[in-house]
């Protein structure tokens, strides 16, 4: 289904426009106030965001050699590194690891990648059963659904559908839930879920970050299970791009700043783990064996492409928790991983610009996307980027071909032009009538379907400035 | 050709440049030069700065002057809020005088059962009310995450200022990191149930820490 057809779905859906509604001034207001706060210990936001914007530049300009040292300096401390050229090798990697381990269930802490991969279906294929651990992702899990943002997975999920599919799962009939009962379905899906970490020989995440200086990976959580995860199962994978490194502690602290602020307005995530190599001597927990994998899968290609910028993004959600597109539509309307306006970036580069040709005209050019960035990334200009490839590909419509080719043949005759023009404005000036707004636009009835159209009056632009001129 | 190789060819093309060595010395002296990126300014003492922050996340706190007051506010916690007096502890604290509190602790790693696990701390970090954990033979990890009660000792005379300060603290005590550093701020907390916040999610679902030393009662 393309994403007009979903996007006219979604619109329709009751359920998932409630869920949305209630989601969307908590995301806008946390964040503003998050981003306040730094005043109060005299920091800046563009000054933080220049330099966060700076070191994820900095590692972009010269990867190959930021991928060498960290590498180096990771196996230096006991863990692995793997490459992965796309999703389908990410597969089959956890799944040989899994098998030489004698794993039977790996439990998953959040990894965006992981759903790139399509990971689980993989696992599952291989006799392992995933387990998503984030609350978020369990409820999606449990539903047979992939997330709908990068952060709150579940935003479009109702408490009576969550009910639902809790009493299903953990096998007890369904209950009246109100918001107050949300400790307590909390407090369920807590003691379900430690069963399985305690009993996982397999722990699979993301990373956060890569950071060079000590081959280490960063994981930033609210719910602890990305600890779990990386403490209890004797095997540790960590699936990640390979545009996630970043030189040094120092450089991770700074961006701390901005990564939970942007997301959740918090002035840092509960939960923040540098872990780095395996279970130390003398020591009772932690993993035996830990894995990098860093997955390619179209990220080289976009290094110095005019889309390099894109590869700074730190998941942090900000961009689709302020786009007006995104909360009309909720994040499966997207129709891949990313949702939202870096979704809309993302998915045409990574899956093909003819697959994806919808996307990068999902937006409203407002902006807000790329003001509110902690990493300064114009997400308007890349999707602009996307269009411009798309007319010079030829990849646009011939009905939206030949309407250019025809306006740009007229625009070359001025005396026609103007008699044409004077004529249109004559035409929907008559359309519309007394109130100066037409209802319904024969033309363009899409236009006019939800809303009227208000029409300027009955001159065109070049009768006007004739006319002041001679005023 | 392996898939390293072809992905490192691939970014080679992409990043456009000769030059390997020359550039690789360069980023080591970047990771030498350990930049700091804009700093906050933290008026007041650090103490006061960390309390406020730690209360802002949902943490509780007490403050005795001398160790040998840590089992007695500990057990006096426990009691407060009916959690009984059993606790596991980390051994790097099992010589404090626990059973003189009428406590019964082990120390050891935490198993599920474990209803309140006591740590340390190596440093606690006052711009967000931070806890600084590593893991280690003496500081296992699951102390501070299996049970639903974790009680965390905060040394005030290592409350720093920025994480920035708690890895110089660690670069210049222990020279390489550890497996795990775990920063912890509050109790466990998801909000992926209609964006309601929620205590509690997989970790614990109270923190209490004892501040210890110069500064730790507030000031009255």
């Amino acid at each position: 289904m393309h994403f007009q057809a979903r996007a006219g779905e979604k619109v329709r859906n009751p359920v998932l426009q409630r869920a949305l509604q209630k989601a969307k001034p908590l995301f806008v207001g946390k964040r503003a106030k998050g981003i306040a706060a730094l005043a109060d210990d005299a920091l800046d936001f563009e000054t933080l965001r220049t330099t966060c914007e700076g070191i994820r530049n900095r590692t972009l300009a010269d990867l190959d050699v930021w991928l060498d040292i960290f590498e180096e300096r990771a196996t230096a401390s006991g863990a692995e590194v793997l490459w992965a050229r796309d999703g389908e090798e990410v597969g089959r990697l956890v799944v040989d690891i899994a098998r030489r381990h004698g794993v039977s269930k790996a439990a998953k802490s959040k990894s965006m990648l992981s759903e790139e991969a399509h990971l689980n279906e993989a696992l599952a294929a291989a006799g392992i059963r995933p387990v998503e651990t984030d609350l978020g992702e369990y409820i999606v899990q449990l539903a047979g659904e992939t997330p709908s943002h990068i952060i709150a997975p579940a935003v479009h999920k109702t408490i009576e559908e969550v009910e639902a599919l809790f009493a299903k799962e953990h096998g007890r009939p369904i209950e009246t839930r109100t918001s107050a009962d949300i400790p307590d379905m909390t407090r369920e899906a807590r003691q379900v879920l430690r069963q399985h970490f305690l009993t996982a020989e397999m722990g699979i995440t993301g990373a956060n970050f890569l950071i060079a200086e000590t081959g280490t990976a960063a994981l930033v959580t609210n719910e602890g299970n990305g600890r779990m995860v990386t403490t209890l199962p004797k095997v540790h994978v960590v699936v990640t791009g390979i545009e996630k490194v970043i030189p040094t502690l120092e450089d991770f602290a700074t961006l701390m700043r901005l990564l939970p602020r942007s997301a959740t307005g918090q002035s840092i995530s509960n939960y923040v783990s540098l872990l780095t190599g395996t279970q130390r001597e003398g020591e009772h927990d932690g993993p035996q064996k830990t894995v990098f994998i860093l997955v390619d899968n179209g990220r080289a290609n976009l290094l110095g492409s005019a889309y390099q910028d894109m590869l700074r993004c730190i998941r942090c959600g900000a961009c689709m928790n302020h786009c007006p597109v995104y909360f009309s539509l909720g994040g499966h309307a997207y129709g891949w991983v990313y949702p939202g306006p870096m979704g809309s970036v993302l998915t045409p580069l990574y899956t093909g610009i003819e697959n994806a040709l919808d996307l990068p005209h999902a937006t409203t050019g407002c902006n807000q996307c790329g003001s509110v960035c902690p990493v300064r990334i114009p997400l308007p200009r890349l999707m602009h980027q996307l269009r411009t490839d798309q007319v010079e590909r030829g990849l646009r419509p011939l009905s939206e071909r030949l309407a250019f080719k025809a306006w740009a043949w007229l625009a070359g005759r001025p005396a026609l032009y103007r008699w044409l023009t004077r004529r249109a404005a004559r035409y929907l000036s008559w359309l519309a009538g007394e109130d100066g707004r037409i209802h319904i636009f024969g033309l363009a009835p899409g236009w006019t379907a939800g809303r009227d159209l208000p029409v300027a009056g009955n001159r065109t632009f070049h009768e006007l400035y004739k006319a002041r001129k001679r005023a | 050709m392996s898939a390293k190789q072809e992905i490192l060819d691939r970014v080679q093309h992409g990043v456009g440049k000769g030059y390997f060595a020359q550039r690789r010395a360069a980023a080591l002296a970047v990771l030498e030069a350990k930049a700091r990126g804009p700093q906050p300014a933290i008026p007041g003492a650090l103490v006061d700065r960390f309390r406020e922050k730690a209360e802002s996340l949902a943490s509780t706190l007490a403050g005795v002057v001398t160790w040998e007051a840590v089992p007695g506010a500990v057990a006096d916690y426990l009691a407060a809020n009916r959690l009984g007096s059993q606790a596991v502890v980390t051994p790097e604290i099992a010589r404090l005088d626990w059973a003189g509190c009428g406590m019964t602790v082990d120390a050891r790693g935490a198993v599920d059962a474990d209803q309140v696990g006591v740590t340390g701390c190596f440093c606690a970090v006052a711009e967000t009310g931070t806890l600084v954990l590593l893991s280690g033979a003496d500081t296992p990890a699951t102390v501070s995450l299996l049970p639903e009660t974790h009680i965390a000792l905060v040394d005030t005379a290592r409350i720093v200022a920025t994480m920035e300060d708690a890895f110089a603290l660690l670069r210049a005590e222990r020279g390489e990191v550890p497996r795990a550093i775990n920063f912890i701020s509050g109790p466990s907390r998801t909000g992926d149930i209609e964006q309601t916040i929620v205590l509690g999610a997989h970790g614990p679902c109270r923190v209490h820490l004892v501040l210890v030393g110069e500064g730790a009662l507030p000031p009255a």
